[in-house]
């Protein structure tokens, strides 16, 4: 039993410190980025994923995804890790990590209705 | 895509029903004539008479008529610019439709700034591909006032690649620049005296801010509206803020996404102003896409911000789409830019496409 239920402790202890750092970040970055300039920089999404993120077609929907798999993909196209991208990448070199975390948390906090 | 067949005219006309019963906003259908920038007054078309403690333009463009030999508003209804929608559009894709089969189809295109960069040759693109389908053996000839152009890399290499030697571009060193236009005949004649007649001519004229910038007294010598990067206030004239196509704001381009993310960057400042705080940070994207044909799309994409007083586009970020994309990369950015089409359309009148 024990030699089964370790490799999940190990990811449960891996998942929890992400975990934390994730919400440690989130603290830094709600520090140094104001909401109503997080608010400001989102307006530049909305001209392609459409008002608040929530249009979804050939574009997909960006409202409502959750924060880390947001983050997680726009680090992946700031750093060219995202095959077949198209723009994406070059807009996501435009803005800090720590804006692209911002980002992530404000769509993951729009209801997508 | 009016042009090519593709779309109908209605179908890129939007309405202010949003802004109405969704935000509340009072809208009021009247030309706005006149400004008066000390005491803060805007005359309406209907006589009407607004006081403002903030007032938001965006002027667009007008066209510099006479600024190229006998082009001026009359010839236009005969060889027309079609660079504002509506009537012209219809004109234009009326005389494409008039063309035989081996007829020429002449643009003339304008040295920068001008709305758009990039339309011009999507234009040419998307008129090749109507003609491909329906008048093969037809040519379009570009006569171009500048010796570069927006994505001119990935144009040139699409239209190679789909319509073969259909379209030819000359540039500024090669005599391209158009200085006089028999728009009855439709003729051009370009800066060294060749003479080219068209079956369909297509004539886009330098242009400068929409009058009303001039009439509020924000334009300079150069006929754009310089602008307070960081809010857009006109540099000009206190309370007055400028968006779109109208303004200096180089480098960001003359183009529809520019304005709707100036105009957040305004409205921002403009609140932040009543409010007597600092405005945010600004921050502007763009995205163009241009269409080499309905499955092949290429853009140009840039991040900008002010650094010293001065609009930057983000060193490392941007750029054109790869000139190696495969297919599959091309027909993905053709889908967006549809997509991109509809969410511009639904977040600036909450158009549902």
């Amino acid at each position: 039993m024990n030699r089964r239920i370790l490799p999940y402790k190990h990811v449960l202890h891996k998942l929890l410190l992400a975990t934390f750092f994730a919400a440690a970040a989130t603290l830094v970055q709600a520090d140094e980025i104001p909401p109503a300039q997080v608010k400001l920089m989102a307006g530049t999404c909305a001209n392609c994923h459409g008002t608040d993120g929530k249009l979804a077609g050939a574009i997909p929907a960006i409202a409502g995804r959750p924060a880390t798999v947001l983050e997680a993909q726009l680090l992946a196209f700031k750093q060219g890790l995202q095959p077949n991208t198209t723009v994406m990448d070059r807009i996501a070199k435009g803005f800090t990590d720590a804006e692209l975390s911002a980002l992530a948390n404000h769509f993951a906090n729009i209801n997508k209705q | 895509m009016v042009l090519a067949g593709e779309r109908q005219l209605d179908s890129i006309g939007h309405n202010y029903e949003e802004l109405k019963q969704v935000f509340g906003v009072k809208v009021v259908h009247a030309l706005a004539e006149d400004i008066d920038p000390v005491a803060k007054r805007v005359n309406l078309s209907d006589g009407q008479v607004l006081q403002y403690d903030k007032l938001l333009l965006s002027p667009g463009i007008d066209m510099r008529w006479n600024a190229i030999e006998g082009y001026d508003e009359a010839a236009a209804e005969l060889a027309p610019h079609a660079w504002k929608a509506g009537p012209q559009t219809l004109i234009l894709r009326q005389q494409l439709e008039a063309m035989a089969d081996g007829d020429t189809f002449i643009m003339s295109v304008p040295g920068n700034p001008f709305r758009c960069p990039p339309g011009p040759y999507e234009r040419a693109s998307l008129v090749a591909h109507y003609l491909k389908q329906h008048k093969p053996r037809s040519k379009i000839l570009i006569l171009d006032g500048k010796d570069n152009f927006s994505k001119q890399g990935l144009f040139t290499a699409g239209w190679q690649a789909h319509y073969g030697d259909m379209i030819e571009w000359v540039s500024l060193s090669n005599d391209g620049r158009v200085v006089r236009v028999d728009a009855a005949n439709k003729e051009v004649e370009t800066e060294f005296g060749t003479r080219h007649k068209a079956a369909a001519l297509n004539v886009i004229p330098p242009q400068k801010a929409g009058f009303i910038a001039d009439r509020a007294g924000v334009t300079d010598e150069s006929g754009w509206v310089p602008v307070n990067p960081v809010t857009f206030e006109s540099t000009q004239q206190k309370d007055i803020y400028v968006v779109g196509d109208a303004t200096v704001a180089a480098p960001m381009p003359k183009s529809g996404f520019a304005a709707n993310a100036q105009g957040k960057v305004a409205a921002s400042a403009i609140v932040a102003a009543f409010a007597g705080i600092t405005p945010q940070e600004p921050i502007w994207a763009n995205t163009c896409y241009s269409l080499i044909n309905p499955d092949y799309g290429i853009s140009v994409a840039d991040v900008y911000r002010v650094r010293d007083n001065q609009i930057i586009a983000v060193e490392g970020a941007g750029g054109l789409s790869a000139a190696d994309a495969s297919d599959n990369i091309r027909r993905s950015e053709a889908a967006y830019a549809v997509g991109w089409y509809n969410a511009i359309s639904q977040d600036t009148w909450g158009t549902i496409l």
